[in-house]
């Protein structure tokens, strides 16, 4: 049993890599620079973190049902952009413009929704069509040139709740939100059955159409929420706006622990993936290391943090074949009752 | 004899045909063809030319050999990169990292060769002073400089897709996420190196790789003086490059014990590791080939634009990807051949070309690129699913 | 009171202008269990897809309750309180218990759109308790062993207060001791007024719990009647359609004394503990074991395919190999998997591919390493005639269009070319309907009587007995027993492989 200890530490460890690389991380910025453990900075890694961080609770969702979706980047710069336009031209105010954002996101995603559920596309050809089709219309619109914000959008960025800025307080909102809408609701059950097997969430009686549509419309939303509050921050819309978010996004959701395979994951750790992203970033730049090398060191992280999740998926395979021999805790603690069990059977209708 | 006797066969099965075709209404013959040409592995090349007809009918100057020679130029290096993104596919994997590793290569090449270089620009550069120099690159001038930048541009792409091939084939990573993380990093380090510039003075025989004609025409008037610009080359170095890497592939694949083995992987494999086929092997083995697809890309590339650029191949991804998938190559492996990416890259290139000829602004080309690409992407699956109910 | 519960008047289906079922006219009476049998393709799942609901009949009607009854999807099989429990369980690994259950129809809070966890939680205990489960209703079906998950499927037709019951193979993934208890609350149920509908190729189970037996063969009821009026062998040439003189065919050779494989001290921590064996030229070697007892765990390290421990295994009275998968192939050692779908075939890739697979590179010109394809091509040919796969072009034909006996065909065919000399098959026969069974004995013996050496895994006693010069008994990782075939006697070997289980897994 001492091997199997060991084994177990092991296992531990593994199944906590995000956490342990996170505390690791925060540790050797903290030590490092003492600036960057000023609240003020920590309020601000969180700050930057809440736009990936929302995009990346949508594409959880996504990755759920063992999708992809690679056109939340476009969403980011198309949706704030027909908001942008039509505070310019309809001259609306800043919360109807968020709702036509929210509703701009939606459209998309049930644009995507519905070419993988209807047409039966594959949903990586897909978003990846409308990506390039998406940003493609956005700059049809404005003829490629940048979009500036009126004064009120930017007012709105820069509120405050209870002394939170704006971008922390969606962030975390959409991050309750999607968690109680997985874990609490009959939708969410059914987005993890969908990620399990299709086949048989079909057979279960799921309505999985709806299912899959659903999530991509889940994740429009929540892109287009993201890029409306980033350009609230910012004030300017450009071409290349939210280009590549998407990479960003699947990254902050696989190092939160969520499966490309489908079926695992949860909104809090979009959480942990985003902000370990960000933090990484803003401890670079206290640590004055070339803005250049930045992106390599973020892709080791998210290296490190995608190979030790594998190293415990091969693990763990590995432990599950040896039972032959030693019977494992869970039988030997729980033999099914069957003798012991009462009679009769349940029926909860007379009949 | 025998020729006459094969003659007759022909006029007699032609005669048999001309009579089917009298007896059986002509309603039913075309629903049969119709039926043929979409369940035939070259539909994408009917539609290419289907579309090409039409369109060169309201646009006459898509003919012309100066357009068709400039769709050339622009099919080979994507065909290039196109077959090794097939290689990856057919096992199931996807690699995003071929962009990086054309950014990667093509400043390692111009590092190597280039004959001289800008301080103003590249002064910032970590290379700067030691392996890069007012004189040029580490070869500077050395007649085996093209020689090696080639033969290291090709070394790192191979060694990219090595690395890339290990972490998905021995650690069991998901080759989406791996070379996701490759394709940050790599393009990552082509630009800390270059702090984002191009690198420019590149040797004039590596120049020949992109630009190099063999079989060239005039079409216009006679005249005395012939300007450069004037002679459109069909039969380049860049064609006979990518052909031969195409038809390598083609071989390798059809032919060879690897190229079987490659599409059992894809089917099943599990069943192909019972059967034997070393499976992590043929995995590194495709990421790597995947590599020096993409590195041979990058050499041709970096020969048309005259520069090592770190940002080389940004904007490919779609194209590559696309076109393979439409090319008929399975998302989800197991299916898919080096002569299907080829229409596919035709396709692709054909449809940007006639997009910039309908004079449509930049910005609408992607916007219809998006969605051609849906519309071939359906046609598919409806096929598939039309051939699937016929068996 | 037999009344009747369901009856099936005169159903027809076509499919393709084949008769797959023939007016069938069927009485299921009220309590019962009616065992349903019949070959793969007799119209056992097409009859009960009509009855649940997944394809309608193109004649004929159905009663439920002396009503007629026309489902036109599975949830109106649901709603008529019909469920099936299916070979494949259709659970989910990443959801609790009581969320498996519901699934399709959560209960809300209203007006909340939250789940009501409290209503789901309590109404799970009742129906844990009622299958005799002792886990929380909020345990993750991954955590369940595949008896349980069986449970769990059950409490899904409880839990929609099912009155007919249908069990489509579901003893394939049990234990011995999983099964029993299957059948106990089978039995309980029976108990509490269910009808029940058990369709099974182990014809033991069926004459063991049924009540009555109706026969299908190529799409038409050949016999129903009481269980008394059968037995096994009069089942089997009911479902065969003609009386099989034996289930087992005559092998004409012996074994020779050469000694082809020498497995000595092979050991391998937590799996297999000092395994010891011989197999010999010509030889049919059985090996017995339960479910969990290492016999496919043996095969599948012996053929190289999973970590070696310790020990040596010795070819043909000298060489020893490093256990590998190539070199295994390389030694001529062949290695049939019991699940064909998962590690057997390419299932979506022509027959001809499958067939090429293994010895691709005893196919490649030595000039220019390219493969000799028209000799391939020959070569599969040749095996398929051999073996007598019924097909069309297997150069285009995906191997999934073949029947289970077919396939399985495939996968002895692929490795015959390149000419074994030791055959590792590892449950041959699972999931064939009996007739291709016949086949796949056959040759087997072709094969003994060639002189390759057959380890032949088994969990169906009777056809290791039929079969074997020799059967070694494996538990709990170690042989325990080895009987010469003089020396076969049913409860002997049983009673060996159930050694030192302390009652716990005794039959």
């Amino acid at each position: 049993m001492k091997a199997s200890s060991r084994e177990r530490l092991t296992l531990l460890l593994l199944q906590n890599t995000t956490p342990i690389l996170f505390v690791a991380i925060f540790l050797f910025f903290g030590v490092q620079s003492s600036q960057f453990l000023q609240p003020q900075n920590i309020e601000n890694i969180i700050k930057q973190a809440s736009f990936i961080g929302m995009a990346a609770v949508g594409m959880t969702f996504v990755l759920l049902t063992a999708g992809i979706d690679l056109s939340i980047g476009s969403i980011m710069y198309l949706a704030p952009l027909v908001a942008g336009q039509a505070i310019r031209h309809q001259g609306i105010g800043v919360f109807p413009a968020l709702l036509l954002a929210m509703v701009v996101g939606m459209l998309f995603g049930a644009v995507n929704g519905f070419c993988i559920v209807k047409l039966r596309i594959a949903p990586f050809i897909t978003t990846l069509a409308t990506m390039v089709g998406g940003r493609g219309l956005g700059t049809a619109i404005t003829k490629s040139r940048s979009l500036d914000f009126p004064q009120p959008v930017l007012n709105f960025g820069r509120s405050e709740v209870l002394g939170i800025p704006l971008p922390i307080v969606v962030f975390v909102v959409v991050v309750a939100v999607g968690h109680i809408v997985l874990t609490r609701t009959a939708f969410g059950r059914q987005v993890y059955a969908v990620g399990n097997d299709v086949e048989a969430a079909k057979k279960a009686g799921i309505k999985t159409d709806r299912v899959l549509a659903g999530v991509y419309v889940i994740s429009g939303l929540c892109a287009a929420l993201s890029g409306f509050i980033l350009v609230s921050q910012i004030g300017r819309l450009d071409a290349p706006f939210g280009k590549g978010d998407e990479f960003d996004a699947i990254a902050a959701a696989v190092l939160g622990g969520a499966s490309l395979f489908g079926g695992v994951g949860n909104a809090f750790g979009a959480v942990i993936g985003a902000v370990l992203v960000q933090m990484v970033q803003n401890g670079l730049v206290f640590t004055n290391v070339n803005l250049y090398l930045q992106p390599m060191i973020q892709a080791t992280v998210i290296f490190l943090a995608v190979f030790f999740d594998s190293l415990r998926g091969m693990r763990l395979t590995k432990l599950r074949r040896r039972y032959i021999r030693i019977p494992t805790d869970r039988t030997a603690a729980q033999p099914p009752r069957v003798d012991s069990a009462r009679h009769g059977i349940v029926s909860s209708s007379g009949d | 004899m025998a020729t006459a006797e094969k003659f007759s066969g022909v006029e007699a099965k032609m005669n048999s045909q001309r009579r089917a075709l009298a007896q059986s209404g002509t309603r039913q013959n075309a629903r049969r063809m119709l039926r043929r040409l979409l369940f035939s592995e070259y539909f994408i090349l009917y539609i290419s030319i289907a579309y090409f007809l039409i369109l060169a009918i309201f646009k006459p100057a898509l003919y012309q050999p100066a357009n068709l020679s400039n769709m050339l130029a622009n099919a080979w290096p994507l065909f290039a990169i196109a077959t090794g993104q097939t290689f990856v596919l057919l096992i199931g994997g996807i690699d995003l990292s071929q962009t990086s590793v054309m950014a990667m290569t093509s400043v390692a090449g111009a590092v190597v060769m280039v004959e001289s270089a800008s301080a103003t620009v590249l002064e910032r550069s970590p290379l700067w002073g030691h392996l890069l120099t007012e004189e040029g690159g580490v070869l500077a001038g050395s007649a085996y400089a093209v020689a090696a930048a080639v033969l290291v541009m090709l070394l790192i792409g191979m060694f990219i897709g090595l690395l890339n091939g290990i972490a998905v084939a021995r650690f069991n990573m998901p080759a989406f996420m791996v070379t996701l993380v490759s394709m940050t990093f790599f393009s990552a380090v082509a630009i800390y190196l270059t702090q984002s510039e191009n690198i420019r003075g590149i040797p004039e025989s590596f120049l020949k790789l992109g630009n190099g004609d063999i079989i060239s025409l005039y079409v216009g008037e006679k005249a005395s003086k012939i300007t450069r610009r004037d002679i459109l080359s069909f039969i380049t170095y860049p064609a006979l490059i990518s052909m031969a890497l195409g038809f390598v592939g083609h071989i390798l694949l059809t032919r060879t014990v690897l190229g079987r083995q490659i599409y059992a992987v894809g089917a099943n494999r599990a069943a192909a590791a019972v059967s034997g086929v070393p499976v992590k092997r043929v995995i590194v083995l495709v990421f790597v080939i995947s590599g020096f697809c993409a590195a041979v890309a990058s050499i041709l590339y970096t020969a048309r634009l005259e520069a090592g650029r770190p940002t080389l191949g940004e904007n490919l991804l779609l194209d590559v990807v696309g076109a393979a998938v439409i090319g008929g190559t399975s998302l989800f492996g197991g299916k898919g051949k080096i002569h299907w990416t080829f229409m596919g890259v035709l396709f692709f290139v054909l449809l940007s070309n006639s997009l910039n000829l309908l004079n449509l602004s930049a910005f609408y080309i992607d916007m219809v690129k998006g969605g051609i690409i849906l519309l071939a992407a359906l046609t598919d699956v409806t096929r598939t699913r039309l051939l699937a109910r016929e068996a | 009171m037999t009344d009747t519960i369901l009856e099936f008047r005169e159903i027809t289906k076509t499919f393709f202008g084949v008769h797959a079922l023939h007016d069938i006219s069927l009485v299921v009476p009220r309590g019962h269990i009616l065992g349903l049998i019949g070959q793969n393709g007799a119209g056992k799942s097409t009859l009960m897809n009509i009855l649940g609901g997944v394809i309608r009949p193109d004649g004929g009607e159905m009663l439920l309750d002396g009503a007629p009854y026309q489902p036109r999807s599975a949830s109106d099989a649901t709603r008529a309180r019909i469920a099936f429990i299916h070979q494949e369980l259709n659970l989910f690994t990443n959801l609790s218990i009581a969320e498996n259950l519901f699934i399709d129809a959560l209960p809300r809070r209203k007006p909340l759109p939250l789940i009501d966890r409290g209503t789901i939680r309590r109404r799970t205990e009742e129906l844990l308790d009622s299958v005799g489960l002792a886990v929380a209703p909020n345990t993750m079906v991954e955590k369940l062993s595949p008896g349980e998950r069986q449970l769990v499927e059950i409490m899904k037709a409880l839990s929609i207060d099912a009155n007919i019951i249908i069990f489509d193979e579901p003893t394939t993934s049990l234990t011995a001791r999983e099964t029993e208890q299957l059948f106990g609350i089978i039995e309980r149920l029976r108990a509490a007024g269910k009808t029940m509908i058990y369709i099974s190729h182990i014809l033991g189970d069926v004459m063991d719990i049924a009540d009555d037996i109706a026969v299908l063969r190529d799409g038409e009821l050949v016999a129903q009647g009481p269980k008394d009026d059968f037995d096994v062998s009069r089942m089997i040439a009911l479902m065969v359609g003609r009386n099989l003189e034996q289930l087992y065919p005559i092998r004409e050779t012996e074994p020779s004394d050469d000694v082809l494989m020498d497995v000595q001290n092979v050991c391998q921590t937590g799996i297999v503990e000092d395994i010891n064996f011989t197999l010999r030229k010509g030889e049919v070697l059985g090996v017995f074991g339960l479910m969990g007892s290492g016999r496919t765990e043996l095969a599948r390290l012996l053929f190289g395919l999973d970590e070696f421990g310790t020990g040596e295994v010795r070819l043909n009275g000298g060489s020893t190999y490093n256990v590998g998968v190539s070199d295994s192939i390389k030694n001529q050692i062949a290695f049939v998997t019991e699940n064909r779908r998962e590690e057997g075939l390419l299932m979506e890739m022509p027959i001809a591919d499958n067939l090429a697979l293994v010895s691709l590179s005893q196919f490649k010109q030595r000039m220019t390493q390219f493969i000799r394809q028209d000799d391939l091509a020959q070569a599969a040919q040749d095996v398929t005639a051999t073996l007598q796969i019924k097909c069309g072009n297997i150069a285009s034909q995906p191997a999934k269009s073949l029947s289970g006996g077919n396939q399985q065909k495939v996968v002895i065919a692929k490795w015959l070319m390149s000419r074994p000399s030791i055959f590792i098959m590892d449950e041959p026969t699972r999931g064939i309907d009996v007739g291709a069974k016949y086949e796949i004995y056959s040759i087997i013996n072709d094969l003994a009587g060639q002189g390759t050496g057959i380890l032949f895994i088994s969990s169906e006693l009777e056809e290791l007995m039929g079969m074997c010069d020799r059967i070694l008994v494996m538990s709990r990782g170690e042989i325990r027993g080895e009987f010469a075939r003089r020396d076969f006697n049913k409860e002997n070997i049983l009673r060996s492989a159930f050694r030192e289980e302390n009652g716990h897994e005794s039959l």
